[in-house]
C-alpha cells in the first residue's frame, strides 16, 4: 500500500523514503553502489549549520534510514554486479563520515531531527569542540557513524553491561584519505572496541575505507596492529581521555580495552541493525509506523490511498511542528482522502501512523508528487 | 616596533612570498632587519612563526633570496611538506627562526662536532595558540637540544610566547617536563625521524638528545647573534646567502638597499593569489616501529 503526499510548497516536498520500497525488506546490498550528495545550510562552525543528504537525482534522504548498512562491491561503469552471496568476512558497509581526522568540531548525525542532517553538538549551550589530549590532534581517525544501526537504550549488553547510547553505531575509519563530513564512504570492518561512554554501551568499529591502498592487506585488527603500530594504542588512550578537559572522568572499556576481531565486529553491526528496524517499525499498541515529511511553511497536504489496496479501518494523522509538539490529530475511517493544511514555524514533519493489519507490518512509502 | 606582511604570489604553489615591513611601512628583511631582541634586559627574544603548529608546508625565510621573504621550501622540484609521523600531525609546536641569528658553515661547534647549517636558529614555540605564518611574536627562552640534522649543527631553542596563559609559570625546561609532560619527549622523536619517511635516516643528537637550560640556550643564541654580525658586517663570506639590508647596514654598504631596491624587489613578484590545493599525499600517517 502506498500514500501519496501533495504539497505546494516553495521549495517542494523533500521526503524520507525508508530503505527498501514494496513489501517489507530492506535493502541489503546487492546492486549499485550508491551515490549520495550533500546540501549545506546555515553558516559552518554556527548553531544553524546543517548538512542534508540527498541521492544522486537530488531527493532528500535520511542519513540515519536511507542509506543502506550494507555495501556492495565496487562497479564499473555503473554496471550493476551480479548479486553474489557474501560470506560475513567479504561483507562491506556504507560509513557515513561526520568528522574528519584531525579536527575538532563535534559533528553528528541529528538522530531527533527531521531528515537527520549532520550539525555540529551543543553543550551548554555552546558549540562543542572535541579537545586536543596530548599527543593527539583532534580525532585521529575519520570518524562517524553506520547508517541503519541504533544502540537501543532500552537494551542491556550482555557484554558491557550497560544500555546503548541511542545512537547509530560509531566508527573509526583508519585509512589516509582525510574525509569530509558528510561523505559516504564503503569500508571494511577490522574489529571494535567496547567503550563504556559516561555510563553507555558505545561500540567504536574500527575499519578501513575499500579505496584506500592499504585496504586490500588489512582484513583482521591484527593486520592493522602490523600494519599502523601504536595506531590501535593511541585509539583506546584517545576514547578513554577525550572528556577529562571537559571535566568529566576517564572512561572505560569492557574486555579490559581490547579490540575485538572482524567476526565479532560484525555481530555487533549486524546486531544494532536488528535494532535499527525494530525502532523504524516501531509498533505501539495502536500500530505505527513512523514516517516523516519535511517541507517548509506554509504546506498543504493530500492524503490519499492508491492501488486500491485494502486501508486500515482506521488511522490517525498526527502533524508535529518541529521535533515533537503535536498540532493537529485527526483519526479517520474509511478510504477517503484527508486534507490538511499546516502553518509550522520553522520545519514540520508529519508522522503518519499505520496500523498493522492483519498482523503483518504494513509498509508504506511517501513519495513526492507534482 | 610592530611589523606586518604582504603575501605575494598563490600560496600553495612555487610563486608563494610573504614579504614583511617595519611599522613605517619601509620593506625588510625578517633574517637582518628584525631585531633579536625584543627586549634585551628581560631576555625577551624575537621569533618570527614560519610553519604553524599542525601545518605540514615546509616553510623558511629565503636567506638567499633578496629582502629573505618566507617561501615554500622546495625539494626535488617539488614543493616540501613535512611528513606526519605518527602519532604527531604535521609540526607540534609554531616553528620559526630567530633574526639576526646564523648558524656558521664555517665554524664546527665544541658540542656538536658539526659545522653550522647556514641558518638563523631555529625556535621551537610551545604555547597553546596556533600562531599565523609570518607572524612575529615575542618569546622566552626555556632550553635548547643540539640537533645534528644530515651531518649539520641545528639547535632548536625551546620557547614560549609570552602572551601565553601560562607564559608566567614557564621558566625554564625544568618547568616544561612539569607542566606539559611528554612534550620534551615528543619533540626528541619528532626530530629525530620527521625525515624517515622521505628516505633519510634518523637523526642525531648531541648531549644524548637531553634538552639544555636557559643559559645555556641564551648562551647559544648569542653566539648565533655573533656569527651573523660578523656576517653582516662582511667580516665571514656571504656565499650565496643575501644579506641586503634596510635598517642595518650604512648606507653606501654593498649590502644596504634603498627603499626604491626594495619595493622593486616586491613588485617584481605576481600579486597575492587564489591558493593552490594540497596534494592528498600529505595527510598520509606514517607508522613505524620506533
Amino acid at each position: 500500500m502506498r500514500v501519496l503526499f501533495r504539497s505546494s510548497t516553495r521549495l517542494g516536498c523533500v521526503l524520507l523514503r525508508a530503505a527498501g520500497s514494496g513489501g517489507s525488506g530492506f535493502s541489503t546490498g546487492g546492486g549499485r553502489m550508491m551515490q549520495y550528495r550533500i546540501e549545506e545550510r546555515g553558516r559552518a562552525h554556527s548553531p544553524e549549520y546543517r548538512i542534508y543528504f540527498k541521492t544522486a537525482s537530488g531527493k532528500y534522504i535520511s542519513p540515519f534510514h536511507d542509506i543502506p548498512l550494507f555495501s556492495s562491491e565496487h562497479q564499473e561503469n555503473d554496471v550493476p554486479a551480479k548479486k553474489q552471496k557474501r560470506s560475513d568476512s567479504e561483507l562491506l558497509f556504507n560509513m557515513v563520515v561526520e568528522v574528519p581526522r584531525w579536527s575538532n568540531a563535534k559533528m553528528e548525525i541529528s538522530t531527533k531531527e527531521p531528515l537527520n542532517p549532520i550539525k555540529q553538538d551543543v553543550k551548554k549551550g555552546k558549540l562543542r569542540y572535541v579537545a586536543n589530549v596530548f599527543p593527539h590532534k583532534g580525532y585521529i581517525w575519520n570518524y562517524g557513524a553506520l547508517p541503519q544501526t541504533w544502540e537501543d537504550p532500552n537494551h542491556t549488553d550482555k557484554d558491557t553491561g550497560c544500555c546503548g547510547d541511542n545512537d547509530p553505531v560509531d566508527v573509526c575509519e583508519i585509512g589516509s584519505q582525510v574525509c569530509s563530513a558528510g561523505q559516504v564512504i564503503q569500508v571494511k570492518v577490522l574489529g571494535v572496541l567496547a567503550l563504556i561512554d559516561e555510563g553507555e554501551t558505545d561500540w567504536k568499529i574500527i575499519a578501513i575505507n575499500t579505496s584506500d591502498p592499504d585496504a586490500p592487506k588489512l582484513n583482521s585488527i591484527e593486520d592493522v596492529r602490523v600494519s599502523r603500530p601504536g595506531q590501535l594504542e593511541a585509539t583506546v588512550d584517545w576514547f578513554r581521555k577525550y572528556k577529562i578537559p571537559d571535566g568529566k572522568p576517564e572512561n572505560k572499556f569492557a574486555f579490559n580495552g581490547q579490540f575485538k576481531d572482524k567476526d565479532f565486529a560484525i555481530e555487533v553491526i549486524k546486531s544494532t541493525h536488528n535494532y535499527w528496524k525494530a525502532l523504524i517499525y516501531k509498533q505501539t499498541k495502536c500500530g505505527e509506523i513512523m514516517w516523516l515529511l519535511n517541507t517548509e511553511n506554509p504546506c498543504h497536504f493530500l492524503l490519499k490511498w492508491i492501488n486500491g489496496t485494502s486501508c486500515p479501518s482506521d488511522y490517525i494523522i498526527k502533524i508535529s511542528v518541529g521535533v515533537s509538539a503535536e498540532i493537529q490529530t485527526r483519526r479517520h475511517s474509511r478510504k477517503r482522502p484527508a486534507f490538511f493544511q499546516t502553518q509550522p514555524t520553522v520545519w514540520s514533519s508529519v508522522l503518519v501512523l499505520h496500523l498493522r493489519i492483519r498482523n503483518t507490518p504494513v509498509h508504506s512509502g511517501a513519495e513526492e508528487h507534482s | 616596533m610592530s611589523f606586518s606582511t604582504e603575501e605575494r604570489g598563490n600560496p600553495n604553489t612555487l610563486s608563494y612570498r610573504v614579504f614583511y615591513k617595519n611599522s613605517d611601512g619601509k620593506y625588510i628583511s625578517p633574517f637582518h632587519d628584525i631585531p633579536m631582541y625584543a627586549d634585551e634586559a628581560q631576555n625577551v627574544f624575537h621569533m618570527v612563526v614560519e610553519v604553524p603548529r599542525w601545518t605540514n608546508a615546509k616553510m623558511e625565510i629565503a636567506t638567499k633570496d633578496p629582502l629573505n621573504p618566507i617561501k615554500q621550501d622546495v625539494k626535488k622540484g617539488n614543493l616540501r611538506y613535512v611528513a606526519n609521523v605518527f602519532p604527531h600531525k604535521g609540526y607540534i609546536w609554531n616553528y620559526g627562526a630567530i633574526p639576526q641569528t646564523w648558524e656558521d658553515p664555517g665554524h664546527k661547534d665544541c658540542d656538536t662536532g658539526c659545522c653550522g647549517d647556514n641558518d638563523p636558529i631555529d625556535v621551537c614555540e610551545i604555547g597553546s595558540k596556533v600562531c599565523s605564518r609570518g607572524d612575529v611574536i615575542k618569546v622566552k627562552v626555556l632550553g635548547v637540544l643540539a640537533m645534528i640534522d644530515e651531518g649539520e649543527t641545528d639547535w632548536k631553542v625551546i620557547a614560549i610566547n609570552v602572551d601565553d596563559p601560562e607564559a608566567k609559570n614557564l621558566n625554564d625546561i625544568g618547568d616544561v617536563q612539569k607542566l606539559k609532560p611528554g612534550y620534551l619527549e615528543a619533540t626528541v622523536d619528532w626530530f629525530r625521524r620527521y625525515k624517515v619517511p622521505d628516505g633519510k635516516p634518523e637523526n642525531q643528537f648531541a648531549f644524548n638528545g637531553e634538552f639544555k637550560d636557559k643559559d645555556f640556550a641564551i648562551k647559544t643564541i648569542k653566539s648565533t647573534h655573533e656569527f651573523w654580525k660578523a656576517l653582516i658586517s662582511q667580516q665571514t663570506k656571504a656565499g650565496e646567502l643575501n644579506c641586503k639590508n634596510t635598517c642595518v647596514s650604512e648606507a653606501g654598504s654593498v649590502f644596504c638597499f634603498s627603499p626604491e631596491e626594495a619595493k622593486a624587489v616586491v613588485d617584481s613578484t605576481s600579486p597575492c593569489g587564489d591558493a593552490g590545493s594540497v596534494p592528498d599525499s600529505v595527510d598520509k600517517w606514517f607508522y613505524y616501529e620506533k
